[in-house]
């Protein structure tokens, strides 16, 4: 069913139109590039915690990883588990106050730049911000995708309009109001996330006649899980895969522990601990975050397995036999326009729109600002020019469009689950040693980096079938889906590159603070 | 449990509201907590 009617119509116009307006608020209160970059450091603990919420929740998680439950079942809740007590406790408690403390203390205002202080090097500042700009068009387009296939399938429009409509209308608002507009939008938009995604859960349960019959009715379905995915070792969609199976190598390595940690280095979550004015802010935000994740991604995954039950309910099929070309990224959006009630249609539109704008906006402000900060001013002109990140920003939505347009189907939770796991490889423990180490080794932090994202980027090139299949290189060069067998072929890339570049840290930071205690205090001679 | 039979499952689901009830405690008791700007 697609929905095209006057209230459509009516409900979108008044969203975007509040956005614009709180757009503008942005622009009117951005007086210079640090209010531009980190918000004037000056953030409500509530719009900080709406604000990384919503960034963190993109259609990434909802449509694409919703999409991923409907195929592999409710074993992706342990994401969820990861992204409350890593994504939320540990991030604000454990990194975001010192985070906030060193970045106001060093005058830091991205993510790069609090790096190449903290280390005092160019090269740490130039590196994070060259990783950023390569990793993160690949997420952007993502959420891109995910947002254009709802709208397209809501109001029948083109792909190609839906796509360029929806990046530009985000675009306006984050090239004008900066940091201080995104986050605005963002508390707003995460409001919506939140009642979108609650009414979305009771529905679902009421239309398939409770918790217990729905989730009984899916339990009695594991007789049904395709051929092809029961010999990868899936049992249903209220069971967890065969363990070490190539499925629950893939549900475990990439999608739970991939995007749960990822989440650790996010350079666009990271600068929202600088928009703090204080730990008071960061100790407030942590309640209001832990349950709207709960409230996102919990809702998504469930009523992704769920599903199942509708379609095989009404159709006789599963889930991603509805889905055209067995593209499960089309799954929550077909349910949503076929299950529910025309409001909750244009409700849910509303909320999807939110979740891909408030991240989008994020990531576009985060990408124009390494590339002209971190990339072209290295650090030394962040703070003379507004008008080129507003620039930057520009040039890296363009790009990402670009890219939205080459990526193939299915793609949404894989992409995420690439970047994130690229970040936490190159970032997670040189950003760990750099908040908590009392002398951060630059060496040390140099070969993490490079390890990191080097391991990871081969790992990815030429060993995980599934990203190996995205890139084509591997195919290209040796005619092969990958070099090595299972169970490697199915390890997330996450799973090696993380613990070596964490390996190399510690051991080259631990050589470092004896050489310097040796250098400072020398043990006299006895 | 829940027309739930997997203790994994029961377990992720258990796990995540009571990481999320976590939060909203710890935001509580550290309420008025770093004050400083």
């Amino acid at each position: 069913m697609a929905v095209n009617s006057l209230t459509l119509i009516a409900v979108t116009a008044i969203y975007i139109a509040v956005m614009f307006y709180l757009g503008w608020l942005g622009y009117k209160k951005t007086k210079t590039s640090e209010d531009y970059m980190v918000a004037g450091r000056e953030a409500h603990p509530v719009i900080i915690a709406l604000s990384y919420g919503a960034t963190f929740i993109s259609t990434s998680a909802i449509v694409g990883f919703g999409g991923q439950a409907a195929n592999l079942g409710m074993g992706l809740i342990w994401l969820t588990v990861l992204n409350i007590g890593l994504g939320i406790l540990l991030a604000f408690v454990v990194f975001g106050k010192k985070t906030r403390e060193i970045g106001q203390r060093l005058k830091a205002v991205t993510f790069p730049d609090l790096l190449g202080k903290i280390y005092q090097s160019q090269f740490m500042q130039v590196v994070t911000g060259l990783v950023i700009i390569v990793g993160m068009p690949l997420y952007t387009a993502a959420v891109l995708i995910g947002g254009a296939q709802f709208i397209r399938e809501t109001i029948s429009i083109s792909y190609s309009t839906s796509l360029i409509g929806f990046a530009l209308i985000v675009a306006i608002y984050v090239i004008f109001g900066g940091l201080i507009a995104v986050m605005y939008t963002d508390a707003v938009q995460g409001a919506i996330m939140l009642v979108g995604m609650t009414i979305l859960l009771v529905a679902t349960y009421l239309l398939l006649g409770g918790v217990n019959t729905a989730n009984s009715s899916l339990t009695a379905m594991a007789p049904l899980v395709p051929e092809n995915l029961a010999k990868g070792g899936m049992t249903g969609w209220t069971t967890m895969p065969v363990f070490g199976s190539s499925i629950w190598l893939t549900m475990i390595t990439t999608l739970v522990l991939g995007v749960g940690i990822g989440v650790l280095a996010q350079p666009q979550l990271v600068v929202r601990f600088m928009t703090a004015k204080n730990s008071k802010s960061l100790n407030r935000a942590v309640l209001i975050g832990g349950p709207f994740i709960l409230m996102m991604t919990g809702v998504a995954f469930t009523v992704g397995a769920l599903t199942n039950v509708y379609f095989y309910q009404t159709l006789g099929k599963i889930a991603i036999q509805v889905a055209p070309g067995g593209n499960v990224d089309t799954i929550i959006p077909i349910f949503i326009n076929q299950a529910l009630p025309e409001w909750f249609v244009v409700l849910f539109m509303i909320t999807l729109l939110a979740a891909a704008m408030s991240t989008l906006s994020s990531l576009f402000h985060t990408m124009g600002t390494a590339l002209i900060c971190d990339l072209w001013g290295r650090g030394r002109q962040c703070a003379l020019s507004m008008r080129a990140n507003q620039i930057g920003v520009l040039i890296m939505i363009i790009a990402s469009v670009i890219i939205a347009f080459l990526m193939p189907g299915s793609i949404i939770a894989i992409a995420t689950a690439m970047f994130m796991g690229l970040c936490a490889s190159a970032f997670l423990p040189v950003f760990a040693v750099a908040v908590y180490a009392k002398k951060p080794d630059v060496t040390a932090a140099k070969a993490s980096l490079i390890t990191g994202a080097v391991v990871w980027f081969i790992w990815a090139l030429f060993i995980n079938t599934r990203y190996a299949s995205v890139y084509g290189l591997c195919k290209a060069l040796t005619g092969k889906a990958s070099l090595l067998g299972l169970p490697w072929a199915a390890i997330d890339p996450l799973v090696i590159a993380l613990p070596l570049s964490a390996a190399v840290v510690i051991i080259l930071q631990i050589y470092a603070d004896r050489r310097n205690g040796q250098a400072v205090s020398p043990v006299p001679a006895a | 449990m829940l027309g739930i039979n997997d203790p994994w499952i029961l377990l992720g689901y258990g796990l995540s509201i009571g990481l999320a009830l976590a939060c909203v405690l710890y935001g509580l008791l550290n309420w008025n907590i770093g004050g400083d700007s």
